[in-house]
């Protein structure tokens, strides 16, 4: 049934509630997992500068180390729980906007679920932060796992 | 103490046609139009392609953005109704302007390339190994990015009331309606251009402006008959006709003061944050010096012509308005849009006039968008991300990043809806912050590996409070209705508002080196970084001075480890 499992993440706690689901799922169905971390242009715009959106169209990321550090720590999290289990894993860094990467990615690298995290926001801090993956779930058609993330007070 | 907005702030260039021109208006939104289809044509897509070394930018771009970011409506506007109003005295901006980056292509243009970093409070931040000294440098960030604006917005403001008159929004005056909506258009325009790269958008944004600006020199020039195919010289035979500003240098000014404001301007230049931004980014060193040459070259296109722009407006003024020197004189409401007002006395078709109007708004928003980004940065990445939330989600830093890009818009369109002074003034006050407070951060930290954190430390604040009395002292009136004019003229004399760095900039140096001496020497790791940034080895592309450190050392290592 699932022989590819897409968890997008960001390296947040909101991200890492949904490794253990894909991770348990991947053993079931023997699946591969696919840790996509999408660099954000919007962040790399306002964050670090229009300079540097142009840097990375010039595929000079792998000059921005604390980018490609932070993109890093993130898809190992996800490998480092998938080999513990024994399970295939493919890291992919990408640019763009978030949700649309990744339902291109789902897209081309012919992934047969989508399992994310997300904050369950509601009221202003929604309507300020948007979700991510509400978007996701909007412009992709694969089927997607939200898997809600509980603070622990 | 009662702080209002408000008070007279009517500012209405006498003479300039105020009416909305429907072909102008189209022209102007055309050209915003323009720059979304352009970011939107080539923003980031899909970057599969992102980790090998795509198409180059290369020196000729890059020098047209320099040019772009660069040339504000103080240059477009500014420079000219200077030299239109003061006339020697605004050779100054010609000056130091021009000579601001010579300095930046001899002494740090290329070493700041090889150090290698985001944005400017990183470089402060990782030089001297300090938080504080990155907030410091943040906030300063912001500060210019919010005073340089205010004249962007005087600017807009004027030049829009040519093109779409009075618009009377909620009872404010023609010119503060004005000020209202070009803001918002900007912000509008800048908080959905996130996702796109700059070089593309500014290297158009400087063909605009240059052809708006030549255009409308040589066509006013020649239909007046002052010129025929190098205005820039010609006009050189009005000087005995332009009244006295112009044949008698420094009836009205100080040699000190034009001293001061042409010294803050130059050091300014090399401390502006949105400036030195590029030259992290390009390929290699050597694309970073003859960036800088063609930059230079761009610009100097225009500061060339303003004088000869300035000299042909002041003369229509006198023929067809009144007497520009004297009382009542021109207004420096006036002097703002003298450029455009050149072309409109010269009887020319109002899609013409509107072409240079829509260069002085191209210009501005040019430098309004890097100047807010530079700022929102400042914030998002180095207040935020690095000192406050150091686990910040990228969702979390572009909420900040636009956040204060907002804040910036709503304090630069209140404090410009009455500003203190014409825009180049308003303009050179960031110059002076910029060159009080970073520039000798900036070349102290490349060039003197001994500079050390408490000495930036202690360099910064003395910066900071030299830039700020003058500030205190002249433009704070204009705000608050309790006070006089000036507080105090003999301080206004010796530490200029428009020229403070003058004065600041010995005192940081000395403030600096003497701390340093007398505290703890910088460790070795921070030594070999400003070691490797002058090293006679080239640099491979796409290396910085911290990897080059981190990876073979950068040199032979006394005693360290590697």
């Amino acid at each position: 049934m699932y022989d590819r499992i897409l968890v997008p993440t960001d390296g947040s706690d909101v991200s890492e509630v949904a490794i253990e689901h894909a991770v348990d799922l991947a053993e079931k169905y023997d699946a591969e997992i696919h840790a996509l971390y999408v660099v954000d242009v919007d962040a790399v715009s306002f964050g670090l500068g229009a300079e540097q959106v142009d840097r990375i169209r010039q595929g000079h990321l792998g000059e921005m180390e604390e980018v490609e550090e932070k993109a890093n720590d993130a898809t190992g999290a996800v490998a480092d729980a998938a080999s513990a289990h024994g399970i295939d894993v493919v890291e992919a860094v990408r640019v763009g906007q978030p949700h649309a990467v990744v339902s291109k990615y789902a897209d081309d690298e012919d992934i047969d679920l989508v399992v994310i995290g997300s904050h369950g926001r509601s009221g202003v801090r929604r309507a300020l932060l948007g979700s991510v993956t509400e978007r996701v779930l909007r412009s992709t058609r694969k089927p997607v796992l939200v898997v809600d993330f509980e603070p622990e007070d | 103490m009662s702080l209002l907005l408000p008070m007279q702030s009517g500012l209405l260039p006498e003479g300039l046609n105020v009416s909305f021109k429907l072909i102008p208006a189209i022209l102007v939104l055309a050209m915003l139009g323009l720059f979304l289809v352009i970011g939107f044509v080539f923003k980031v897509a899909d970057t599969e392609g992102m980790w090998v070394a795509g198409r180059s930018i290369g020196n000729v771009e890059n020098g047209m953005a320099i040019g772009a970011n660069w040339m504000s409506a103080a240059s477009y506007l500014g420079m000219a109704a200077l030299i239109a109003l003061s006339g020697f005295y605004g050779l100054a901006f010609v000056v130091g302007w021009s000579t601001g980056y010579f300095i930046l292509l001899i002494f740090m243009a290329a070493q700041m390339r090889r150090f290698g970093k985001y944005t400017a409070p990183d470089f402060v931040g990782d030089r001297y190994n300090s938080d504080t000294a990155r907030a410091i440098a943040a906030v300063t960030t912001f500060l210019i990015g919010f005073v340089y604006a205010i004249g962007q917005a005087r600017g807009m403001g004027l030049v829009g009331l040519y093109i779409f008159g009075d618009l009377g929004i909620l009872g404010l005056t023609g010119y503060q309606s004005m000020v209202v909506f070009m803001m918002t258009i900007t912000v509008g325009y800048l908080s959905i251009s996130g996702m796109m790269g700059a070089t593309k958008n500014m290297a158009v944004q400087y063909v605009i402006l240059i052809v708006a600006f030549l255009a409308g020199l040589y066509v006013v020039g020649y239909v007046n008959g002052y010129s025929t195919v190098l205005p820039h010289i010609e006009y050189g035979e009005m000087f005995s006709v332009l009244s006295n500003e112009f044949s008698e240098p420094f009836v009205h000014q100080s040699y000190y003061l034009w001293i001061a404001t042409a010294f803050s301007l130059v050091v300014g230049t090399c401390g502006l944050p949105h400036v030195l931004v590029r030259f992290y980014t390009v390929e290699s060193e050597r694309t970073a010096r003859w960036s800088t040459v063609w930059g230079l070259g761009f610009i100097c296109l225009l500061y060339l012509s303003s004088p000869a722009f300035a000299a042909f407006g002041t003369d229509l003024y006198s023929n067809q308005i009144g007497d520009v020197y004297g009382d009542p004189g021109m207004t420096s409401a006036a002097g703002d849009v003298i450029v455009v007002l050149a072309a409109q006395l010269s009887n020319l078709p109002t899609w013409f006039v509107g072409l240079v109007a829509a260069g002085g708004i191209a210009a501005a928003i040019a430098t309004v968008a890097g100047l807010f980004i530079a700022g929102s940065s400042a914030i998002s990445h180095d207040i935020y991300a690095n000192i406050i939330n150091p686990d910040a989600t990228q969702r979390q830093q572009v909420l900040v990043g636009r956040l204060s890009i907002v804040a910036l818009g709503v304090i630069t369109t209140l404090a410009a809806l009455n500003p203190a002074a014409p825009i180049a003034a308003l303009v050179s006050y960031a110059f002076s912050l910029a060159g009080a407070v970073l520039f000798p951060m900036f070349f102290l930290g490349l060039w003197w590996e001994n500079t050390n954190r408490q000495g930036a430390l202690a360099g910064m604040t003395t910066g900071l409070i030299i830039w700020i009395i003058p500030m205190i002292n002249e433009v704070l009136p204009t705000y608050v209705s309790s006070l006089d004019s000036t507080i105090s003229p003999v301080l206004a004399q010796w530490v200029p508002a428009i020229g403070s760095a003058l004065v600041a900039v010995p005192v940081v140096f000395i403030v600096t080196i003497a701390v340093s001496l007398a505290t703890e020497e910088p460790d070795m790791e921070t030594k070999r970084l400003v070691r490797q940034c002058h090293s006679p080895e080239p640099m491979d592309r796409m290396e910085s001075a911290e990897e080059v450190v981190s990876t073979d050392g950068g040199e032979d290592v006394e005693g360290g480890d590697a």
